[in-house]
């Protein structure tokens, strides 16, 4: 029957084979790495400099909007592009369970994230040492969190928004076998979903704390102990699971009930 | 008893039925198919040769009835089940990023006891040692015909699928294809399924046939039974120049233009070219009009349009 991590063994193939996957993991890390610069030569006085924490963090609020498209696009095209490809046929009729298969491409999926998340904080650290001011950071005192602590939280949760828009972007995939659907839906989510928060306060309406948008940015929580409408990390976390859950139940369902007549 | 274990068939089709919607695409389809033979799986366009193909490897459900693989069920035992088999379906699709051994591979991994000989000798097998670490891209279409083969061949399994295999291959590659599946029958005894709706091709390529249409079984016929076209009469043309005379001499027959029609076996023949010699009758020739396959699916699937 083969082993399981055979089956992660080739749906990284499929991934890293591509001149794609290294061109957006190429442009990650020159982005990552030019922040700093261009913090460092745009600023007007040498005394002025952001700390190294400061600048990191900044590297990442914009990087981290390529490195969530990224991760989608590969979400997207794992099985979509199995469908749009015809390779599903040959893929469906080995002796493994639909299950397993998904899920092999569930987990080639998260590996990418992780290691494009890696990237991201490699040369973006890295760029940001050599390119910011040694005289410490100033934005210690505002939370009482470290700044090293305080930018890898920020990491961890966006690290959170992410995941969950990229499994969103697969389920996507899996039910519509579209791959410019899954990418365009799930771009739609980041860029739209603040401002759904604002028309759908949770402040104003008692129904808005169970949307997932209400709780995707988890950042909230690093300078307050309520998050939006009043709400615990705790029950953030829990509404976030709950669709997360659902999300993979409908890849998971579709997936394996599916008709494959294409 | 071990003659029954061999004469079991390797699969069989059990009233299988495939409905979307209120469209019935396959209708209460039973047919076994013997090991050991290349089977063929005939039909017009439409008639449902890619939908029960498709339940037989597990693509799409079946709505009633059931497939047994080596007498696993495809439904309920897949994975046992499927690993049996080996198919292409439609058009061979592969990773087109990737080379044709790269392809391998991967489904290489997704079994086990595939070695590297193995890939190799299949490789050999198809013809393809001299592209085989191109990517595929660069492939033509009867090259990518030939990978398909090979990853359905991997896992040496006991029944090999092709749906219409002959298609976009030239003449050279339809002829090749149809000496490797003959090979391929006798010395590794695989059985082999091919639907197709090119009625010659399948004469020259199948032991025995399935006629489908409209998503029913017509016929289920033997194509190649060597001890009956010997024995058996068939409708056999004299060319001869006085019809009328050799009618006359024989007592029976059909005159026809260009000669007498009469049924007879083989081992008549002589006898008969020298009663007519005899007789003074020129005779040109002696062919027998034995009505090809096609003659015989146009009248069976005649008159009927896609439906």
């Amino acid at each position: 029957m083969g082993k399981f991590s055979g089956l992660i063994h080739n749906e990284n193939i499929k991934i890293y084979s591509r001149a794609r996957t290294w061109v957006m993991l190429l442009i990650l890390a020159v982005m990552s790495a030019l922040m700093p610069v261009l913090f460092y030569f745009s600023a007007s006085d040498k005394s002025h400099l952001m700390g190294l924490w400061e600048t990191f963090q900044m590297t990442v609020s914009v990087a981290f909007f390529l490195n969530t498209i990224f991760t989608v696009v590969v979400a997207s095209d794992s099985i979509a592009g199995e469908f749009s490809w015809g390779t599903i046929k040959l893929l469906l009729i080995r002796p493994w369970s639909r299950s397993k298969i998904l899920l092999s491409k569930y987990i080639s999926m998260v590996l990418f994230s992780l290691l494009s998340t890696v990237v991201l904080i490699a040369f973006g650290l890295g760029s940001a040492y050599l390119f910011s001011s040694q005289t410490g950071d100033v934005m210690t005192s505002l939370t009482g969190w470290s700044p090293s602590a305080y930018s890898f939280m920020d990491l961890l949760f966006r690290y959170v928004e992410l995941f969950l828009t990229a499994t969103l972007a697969f389920m996507v995939s899996s039910v519509f076998r579209a791959s410019g659907l899954a990418i365009g839906l799930s771009l739609f989510i980041i860029f739209a979903k603040n401002l759904i928060v604002i028309i759908f306060n949770p402040d104003r309406y008692e129904w808005a704390k169970y949307l997932l948008f209400t709780h995707m940015d988890l950042r909230v929580y690093l300078s307050s102990d309520t998050g939006p409408g009043g709400v615990t990390l705790g029950f953030s976390i829990a509404v976030l699971a709950a669709y997360y859950l659902l999300f993979l139940l409908i890849s998971w369902i579709v997936f394996r009930k599916r008709d494959v007549a294409a | 008893m071990l003659t029954t274990e061999l004469a079991e068939p390797v699969a069989r089709l059990q009233g299988v039925t495939k409905k979307i919607g209120s469209k019935t695409l396959v209708s209460d389809l039973t047919l076994d198919i013997p090991a050991g033979q290349i089977f063929g799986f005939l039909g017009p366009n439409g008639a449902g040769k890619t939908t029960t193909i498709r339940m037989m490897v597990g693509l799409i459900s079946i709505s009633r009835g059931d497939i047994l693989i080596c007498g696993r069920s495809i439904k309920d035992h897949f994975e046992e089940a499927v690993s049996h088999v080996g198919a292409i379906v439609e058009n061979p699709e592969m990773y087109k990023f990737l080379t044709g051994y790269q392809n391998l591979r991967q489904y290489a991994r997704m079994v086990s006891g595939v070695t590297k000989q193995r890939i190799d000798e299949v490789i050999k097998l198809v013809g393809l040692d001299n592209r085989i670490h191109d990517k595929v891209k660069t492939y033509s279409l009867g090259m990518r015909q030939r990978l398909g083969v090979a990853q359905a061949l991997l896992h040496r399994p006991k029944l090999l699928i092709l749906d219409e295999p002959t298609n976009g291959l030239d003449p050279q590659g339809i002829r090749e294809l149809r000496d490797y599946l003959r090979r391929l029958c006798q010395q590794e005894g695989t059985t082999v399924f091919v639907s197709s709706h090119l009625l010659s091709e399948m004469e020259l390529m199948c032991d025995s046939v399935a006629i489908i249409q409209n998503g029913r079984l017509v016929d289920v016929r033997q194509l190649k039974n060597i001890g009956d076209t010997v024995v058996a009469a068939a409708e056999t043309l004299f060319e001869v120049d006085q019809a009328e005379t050799a009618m006359a001499l024989i007592g029976r027959g059909i005159v026809k233009e260009g000669g007498l029609v009469l049924e007879v076996t083989r081992e008549e023949i002589p006898a008969l070219n020298e009663l007519l010699v005899n007789g003074g009758v020129k005779v040109y020739g002696i062919r027998a009009l034995s009505r090809s396959l096609e003659d015989q699916f146009l009248e069976m699937t005649g008159g009927e349009g896609i439906g």
